[in-house]
């Protein structure tokens, strides 16, 4: 018995395909390495050129003014304010409008040849370059009422319009049938019965796919380039002058040569990085909150 | 519902707020780059906006701090955007003042809108040819050579005619990358001037505030983002004025003179081309390749252009009083921004043309 | 909400008006679609009769003579947008099979958190970090700034095609198994094959990406006005141009502008109708199956 079994050597081999195979499997998580490997990079270059500006001055770096190109020290106070205040104008008007119209979507149009239209449409406007954006808003709106937040603010709402409508179609899709058809069943008009019944039930995935949205939006550059102008001192009003916002600052202060302006565009680059990942963590959160809980 | 009719009412609120608020926060701040806000005549307090060349922008922002600071009820703004930018709005009078390095060319004077133009001088400063190469810390070049280099027809920075110049340095066979301006520039103008005179016949592209540069160049907007340009590439040459080459610490090479001597720009070898300048009646000139041992040969200068007749006599007056200082304590700062001050002649000429201003 | 309201009038106009509404915010999206195209060409106009249809083919730019030919901008975009897939598809692929097939139960969440993070930072952000960090080193170029474009399409490409390649049927898998093949020859046997489609929809869409991405090719591209076939000369990208050129713009220029924008329009938007369809497409088969 045991010269058969010599004789047979039926111990597994190294063959060709075997080792093809675990090269493969390095290839494959070697390209994980080389996608972490820039990320790697400039978050480290972010967070120590960033904070080193950042977190040494304080909260100065976020309240002050922002200094002349070649004066050393912090300030972004008013790029801050403008992110938050624009990005916010942003989604006052994109959300409800993106909501509703995903509402017309579900629970209206179906697969009506108008809502058909619409969704395709949407996803059409999904893919527009945000530059474009910027320039339609500045041809229809700042040539008319001249350089001011509002006019970024309606650049980004339409960027994010179609994100909103898409994420919150999905959510609706979720909501099952029966809560409506008994809301129905009572008496309750369809108004009613989205306002009351379908919207909480999908509230929170309409709440972390529209904070998505924000993050996207307040991380956009392009749309604000053209429609907001430029300053360096606090602007409270989205209506009445220049305004500036992190990321156009960020844009200009990279243009630069001059250290001073370089090291505050790293802070500015740092403040934007926070903000929207704190976004998208808060999305994340209320994402994972929702399911455990059904 | 009533979440809804909460959300809808605080966002209403949070409209009106904005509407109302900043009345004030529109008008004249320090604002930089693109978009100059129009300045509001009001009542009381005198706001006066300018934009153009960034050859003499250090300057503007600087003097512009210290006036404002003892002149509390006049607001001043300088948009920067290149001297084309600043005529181009000076013509349509959506400016007070312009900064421009070069005069209006003759066929836009057409489109000036508001009248009569006056030139006043306010600085002297040095355009320097910076660059980025390893091997090589302070480099002569002669116009011809830069000439060929600008022009494309010199293409690596071991050309025998460079090291021709520079025995003692080790320069690699790397590429010459261009960087020159994309906007309308003063500072081209200057530049380009200077190689029409000095390059004795080599420079074929002519000379403007615009320059059909060859193709494979790179353009930069204002001096800072040419400086940009030269302090990121390795191998780039660039022109860019003296004051900004030293804020990105950028490299720069003596330029070889009329008289035959490799100057390095400094604010006294600027000084020194300023001397024998031949000022015309309107108070323009140039003082590219001047005459003398100690001259540093692209020596450029840059003015604010205003109009002559002032529609609003309370910004007439407020102008007045702005240039007076530029003309006159603010000439003061100059050496220390890397420019240098007008000569007393001109100083005294540009003075008396203020009574011009009405 | 028992007993007997009566429903009618009141709460009928109520109804009627709240559909008005959503019928009105869904149709805003064709109005702004609409109002981009119109308003955009006409002011593209003027540019347009002055070189007809030179804009498209001139290599000349120049604002100077007045002369603004778009094709050294339209090769750049394309160029770059093809060098950027063509770094970030092995690359988005692979990650998307790792996490998909070999990562073990407990690596997939955060590696797919990994991902989305890349997702999130900001292009300008990337943009600034290309600029002062990488364009240092290997100098503005077509492949640098193909090098960002590539770092910030992957995020769209690996979860496409993640999403696509789950959609396997865990049948064929086991088949391929059962025929003794290894992890790698099962993926070329099964997953490939049917993800095929949905993929070169995936790659399609981050094409369409990059051509529109504005701020990190403004930064690290070169601004020159060249068409040139070595990646590592410069040049210019329409969103590019037109971020950089516009503060300075005389009107023609601005219109010349306009007209690259409306040109970027156009073709961002074939591509990703394209895309789209072959993604809904290969979707659609993969549940037929």
């Amino acid at each position: 018995m045991q010269e058969l079994v010599r004789a047979l050597d039926l111990r597994p081999r190294r063959t060709w395909r075997g080792t093809k195979n675990m090269i493969m499997t390095v290839l494959l998580g070697g390209s994980v390495v080389v996608v972490a490997v820039p990320l790697v990079l400039v978050m480290v270059s972010v967070f120590a050129k960033g904070g080193s500006i950042l977190f040494a001055h304080f909260p100065k770096f976020l309240t002050a003014d922002i200094p002349p190109t070649r004066v050393a020290g912090p300030g972004m106070g008013p790029a801050i304010v403008g992110t938050l205040m624009i990005t916010g104008m942003a989604t006052l008007i994109a959300v409800p409008l993106g909501v509703m119209g995903a509402i017309y979507l579900h629970e209206y149009g179906g697969q009506s040849k108008f809502a058909r239209l619409v969704r395709f449409m949407a996803m059409v406007m999904t893919g527009v370059p945000s530059i474009v954006m910027g320039l339609f808003i500045y041809v229809v709106w700042t040539l008319n009422f001249k350089l001011q937040g509002f006019g970024g603010a309606l650049a980004l709402a339409c960027l994010m319009l179609p994100i909103v409508i898409n994420a919150s179609e999905q959510m609706l899709k979720l909501v099952p049938h029966s809560l409506r058809e008994a809301s129905y069943a009572l008496g309750a008009t369809k108004a009613r019965t989205v306002l009351t019944i379908v919207l909480p039930a999908a509230s929170s995935g309409i709440v972390s796919g529209s904070l998505l949205a924000v993050a996207r939006a307040a991380g956009e550059t392009a749309p604000l380039l053209f429609t907001i102008g430029a300053t360096r001192v606090l602007n409270t009003s989205l209506f009445h002058g220049d305004d500036t916002a992190l990321s156009a600052r960020i844009f200009e202060n990279a243009k630069e040569a001059v250290a001073n302006a370089q090291e505050r565009g790293w802070g500015a680059a740092l403040a934007l990085v926070l903000l929207t990942f704190t976004l998208t963590v808060i999305a994340r959160v209320i994402t994972a909150f929702a399911t455990r809980r059904k | 519902m009533k979440t809804w009719i909460a959300i809808l009412a605080s966002s209403t609120a949070l409209f009106a707020a904005s509407c109302k608020k900043g009345d004030d926060a529109g008008n004249a701040k320090m604002t930089e780059g693109k978009g100059a806000a129009k300045a509001e005549p009001t009542t009381g307090p005198v706001s006066l906006s300018a934009s153009g060349s960034t050859f003499q922008k250090a300057f503007q922002e600087v003097a512009m701090d210290s006036f404002m600071k003892s002149h509390p009820d006049i607001k001043l703004t300088y948009g920067g955007g290149g001297s084309g930018k600043g005529r181009q709005d000076l013509a349509d009078m959506v400016v007070d003042f312009a900064g421009s390095d070069s005069k209006f060319k003759d066929e836009d004077k057409a489109k000036i809108k508001g009248g009569d133009i006056l030139y006043f001088p306010v600085v002297l400063g040095a355009v320097t040819v910076s660059y980025n190469v390893d091997g090589a810390d302070k480099l002569n070049l002669s116009p011809d050579t830069l000439a060929k280099i600008f022009q494309g027809d010199i293409t690596k920075w071991n050309d025998p005619a460079i090291v021709a110049d520079n025995k003692d340095a080790k320069l690699p066979a790397d590429a010459i990358v261009v960087a020159h301006r994309a906007d309308g520039s003063g500072t081209t103008d200057i530049f380009t001037k200077y190689l029409d005179a000095a390059s004795g016949g080599a420079w074929k592209l002519k000379s403007g505030s615009t320059v059909d540069w060859p193709k494979n160049t790179q353009a930069g907007q204002g001096n800072g983002g040419v400086a940009q340009i030269v302090s990121s590439t390795k191998g780039a040459i660039g022109y860019v004025d003296l004051s900004d080459a030293k804020a990105a610490k950028l490299h720069y090479a003596n330029i070889k003179n009329k008289n035959g001597k490799f100057i390095e720009p400094t604010s006294e070898s600027t000084s020194a081309a300023g001397e024998g300048i031949d000022v015309k009646d309107d108070l323009t000139f140039s003082a590219v390749d001047a005459k003398g041992d100690a001259a540093y040969p692209i020596a450029g200068q840059s003015w604010i252009i205003v109009y002559a007749k002032q529609a609003d006599p309370k910004k007439g007056a407020a102008l007045k009083q702005y240039l007076t200082y530029l003309l006159g304590d603010a000439q003061k700062d100059l050496p220390g921004l890397d420019f240098a001050p007008l000569p007393k002649s001109l100083q005294d000429k540009a003075v008396a043309q203020l009574a011009k201003i009405q | 909400m028992t007993g007997k309201p009566d429903l009618r009038g009141k709460g009928q106009l109520a109804d009627k008006a709240f559909g008005g509404l959503a019928v009105g915010a869904a149709a805003l999206v064709l109005l702004i679609l609409a109002l981009i195209a119109v308003t955009m060409t006409n002011r593209a106009r003027p540019v347009l009769g002055h070189m007809g249809l030179d804009f498209f083919t001139s290599s000349t730019w120049s604002e100077h003579d007045n002369i603004f030919g778009a094709l050294p901008f339209i090769w750049g975009t394309v160029y770059t947008a093809v060098i950027a897939v063509t770094l970030a598809v092995p690359v988005s692929l692979g990650v998307a099979l790792f996490i998909t097939q070999i990562a073990p139960v407990w690596l997939k969440r955060p590696l797919v958190y990994l991902i989305d993070l890349l997702a999130v930072v900001p292009s300008v952000v990337f943009g600034l970090w290309g600029v002062l960090m990488l364009a240092p080193h290997l100098n503005r170029s077509f492949l640098t700034a193909g090098i960002i474009l590539a770092i910030m399409i992957v995020p769209i490409i690996t979860s496409l095609a993640r999403e696509v390649i789950e959609t396997t049927a865990q049948a064929d898998k086991e088949a391929a198994y059962a025929l003794g093949a290894t992890r790698w020859e099962m993926i070329m046997a099964a997953v490939i094959p049917h993800s095929k489609g949905g993929l070169v929809g995936a790659v399609m869409l981050g094409l369409g990406r990059a051509m529109g991405e504005t701020i990190a090719a403004a930064l690290v591209i070169g601004s020159s006005a060249q068409i040139a076939l070595s990646p590592f000369k410069s040049g210019d990208s329409m969103p590019a141009v037109i971020a950089n050129q516009w503060g300075e713009a005389s009107d023609l220029q601005k219109s010349a502008l306009i007209g690259l924008a409306v040109t970027l329009f156009v073709m961002t938007i074939v591509v990703n109708l394209i895309a789209n369809r072959i993604v809904q497409r290969s979707m659609q088969k993969s549940r037929g199956a």
